[in-house]
């Protein structure tokens, strides 16, 4: 497609031609913003509407029914939230779920911000180091998962053949995933491991995009490169560390794979998480209305992180 | 004569100096670069030459244990000749495929909108797609399989067709709005005053002004599809139906004995193009990211 230049001294201002084959209605229509506009959002928010917004309305609906496999949805009022409320199983979730988000989130923010001042410079072979310490974060779930799964095998754990047998660090073989709280650090561990990567990288374009003026003013001052960092860089990364912490700490809270992967929940409900929880209690033991209340217990905490990070990407869209 | 050469050599050497003193000032970066690359790449590696082992050597920790002894390719052959992996592999093609154009067909369609035109309501428009971009997909599932049910489409593949846009749409069309505001308008103006229709000028010159951004969002929705394991596990029902992420592990990893050859071969199998997917285009996947994380 060419364009053709229109001539400088056209006086003209822009004046838009009319579709030439099309009649003068649906030219229109596909002309003007107020039209043109809803027309090309709506498939998108059709397949929303139907997929994301109705399910939402039907799982609130079912939260309060007590709806098997196959069964009726019978009304029940809040028996469903009475009973998770007295079972252990519940608790031990909430908890697992906050614990997981707010260590993995605290490890994935030093490691990654300390990732992002190692690659700041330049240095021979950058590039390839950036995509390769990638890669944890590009590589499927699923398939990284199970090399680590591969790794903390009980009895044959590469790991622990280095650390007792090679290197005589430890006495006996950590259970990685049979015993209740090394699992947990075991799945933090995989987790920090996936996304320091993620933050690591979008820190360091956060981080690039300072400007050069500033770092040198400051070094002109006599500043250490450590005051430097935490009184100009810093300050002016923020906008986007929030914004990658407040979305990686959304997608860790609603996390299925790896603690599915990894231990199903084990052992003993010592790493059971939200998606996890209402996964068994829904579809493996047919209770959609008990899963679909676990589900919503998740919702106020998603719904008050959805608003601030919201509020942050609006604030920075309106500064720039 | 000499002269000047000696204090030619002399110079040089003088910089021979700063060099490997400069060097010498660059090697517990170095180490350290090396030390966090070992941390994060190990684990593939584990798994690429766990891949390359016989059965007895896999569990077989004496000697050398960055290395092979016996290098074969006998777990792929396993892995290739389980009954039922290529239908595995096709199913997996064929949603990643059609997921992927239909979502980022629809999405450049909402982006541009969000992006580039003033309509009421827009502003309430980019905040749901945000909205919904944030929503786990661990909130919906029950519902989800419960209206497929409704719908007859549970068990099936075209379950996961049209479940999968529902995590695709919102990130696609948050990438591509942020792209086509950094797309200048005048180009496709002009071609409008030459007398080209609106959406005629939309897609002849807008859109290609942004394939960089198209195409970053179509290999994210195909490695997102790809990569998919709990709406495969919750919707389909059957080995017919199976995609390859939970088919291998069905196949492999069946109650208590896993089977790491094989496992460790598919791993690296799935993992290989999703990275040289990325290494080529690095640069402009980094700048999506960001864009991405950064403007909405």
């Amino acid at each position: 497609m060419t364009v053709t230049p229109v001539a400088p001294h056209d006086p003209t201002p822009v004046v838009y031609a009319r579709a030439r084959t099309s009649g003068m209605r649906w030219g229109t229509l596909f002309h003007r913003d107020e039209s043109l506009g809803y027309i090309l959002l709506a498939p998108g928010f059709i397949i929303l509407a139907l997929l994301m917004a109705y399910p939402f309305v039907y799982a609130v609906f079912l939260s309060f029914t007590s709806k098997r496999i196959g069964g009726p949805a019978t009304f029940v009022g809040w028996e469903n939230y009475t009973k998770l409320a007295s079972t252990d199983l519940f608790w031990k979730t909430i908890w697992n779920s906050m614990y997981y988000t707010l260590v993995a989130l605290v490890f994935k923010f030093v490691g990654g911000l300390g990732v992002a001042v190692m690659l700041n410079r330049p240095f021979v072979g950058q590039r390839l180091a950036k995509a390769l310490l990638l890669l944890p974060w590009i590589i499927p779930t699923v398939f990284s998962t199970l090399i680590w799964w591969w790794l903390f095998d009980p009895a044959f754990s590469v790991i622990n053949e280095v650390l007792v047998v090679k290197w005589k660090l430890l006495s006996k073989p950590i259970p990685f995933l049979t015993d209740g709280n090394t699992a947990m650090a075991s799945l933090i561990m995989v987790n920090v491991w996936r996304g320091v990567p993620f933050f690591g990288i979008s820190f360091l374009a956060a981080m690039q995009a300072v400007p050069d003026e500033l770092l040198e003013a400051a070094r002109v001052d006599g500043a250490t490169p450590w005051r430097t960092f935490w009184s100009i860089t810093f300050p002016l990364i923020v906008p986007v560390v929030g914004v990658v912490a407040l979305i990686s700490t959304i997608g860790t809270l609603g996390d299925f794979d790896l603690p599915f992967l990894l231990t199903r929940g084990g052992p003993n409900d010592a790493t059971t998480m939200f998606a996890v929880t209402a996964y068994t209690l829904s579809l493996s033991s047919g209770l959609i209305g008990l899963g679909a209340a676990v589900s919503m217990t998740m919702f106020p905490l998603l719904a008050i992180l959805v608003v601030v990070s919201l509020l942050q990407v609006r604030q920075r869209q309106g500064v720039s | 004569m000499a002269e000047s050469t000696a204090i030619q050599l002399k110079r040089r050497q003088g910089l021979v100096a700063v060099a490997l003193r400069r060097l010498r000032g660059e090697v517990p970066f170095y180490l350290l670069l090396l030390f966090v690359s070992f941390l994060l790449l190990f684990p593939f590696y584990w798994g690429f030459i766990t891949s390359l082992k016989f059965e007895k050597e896999i569990f077989d920790f004496t000697g050398n244990l960055l290395w092979v002894k016996n290098p074969s390719l006998a777990n792929y052959q396993t892995l290739f000749k389980t009954p039922r992996f290529f239908i595995w592999l096709r199913n997996t093609m064929l949603v990643s495929t059609v997921t992927t154009v239909l979502s980022v067909i629809v999405s450049i369609m909402a982006g541009y909108s969000i992006a580039r035109l003033k309509f009421r309501g827009v502003t309430a428009a980019s905040v749901i797609v945000f909205v919904t971009y944030l929503a786990p997909k661990g909130l919906l599932f029950v519902p989800l399989a419960q209206i497929l049910n409704d719908w007859n489409l549970l068990g099936g593949l075209p379950a996961l067709m049209i479940t999968y846009p529902t995590f695709l749409i919102p990130f696609c069309t948050w990438l591509l709005s942020g792209y086509f505001s950094n797309v200048p308008v005048e180009p496709e103006e002009c071609a409008m005053i030459d007398g080209a229709s609106r959406i005629g000028a939309i897609i002849r010159v807008t859109l290609p002004m942004a394939w960089p951004g198209i195409l970053t969002a179509a290999i994210f929705s195909f490695t997102l599809s790809w990569n998919e394991l709990l709406y495969s596990l919750a919707f389909v029902r059957g080995e017919e139906n199976r995609l390859l992420t939970n088919g291998v592990m069905s196949a492999f990893a069946r109650s208590d004995i896993y089977f790491w050859g094989p496992l460790m071969a598919a791993s690296t199998l799935a993992s290989v193009p999703v990275a040289l997917l990325y290494f080529l285009f690095m640069d402009r996947f980094v700048g999506g990211i960001t864009a991405g994380a950064t403007k909405g």
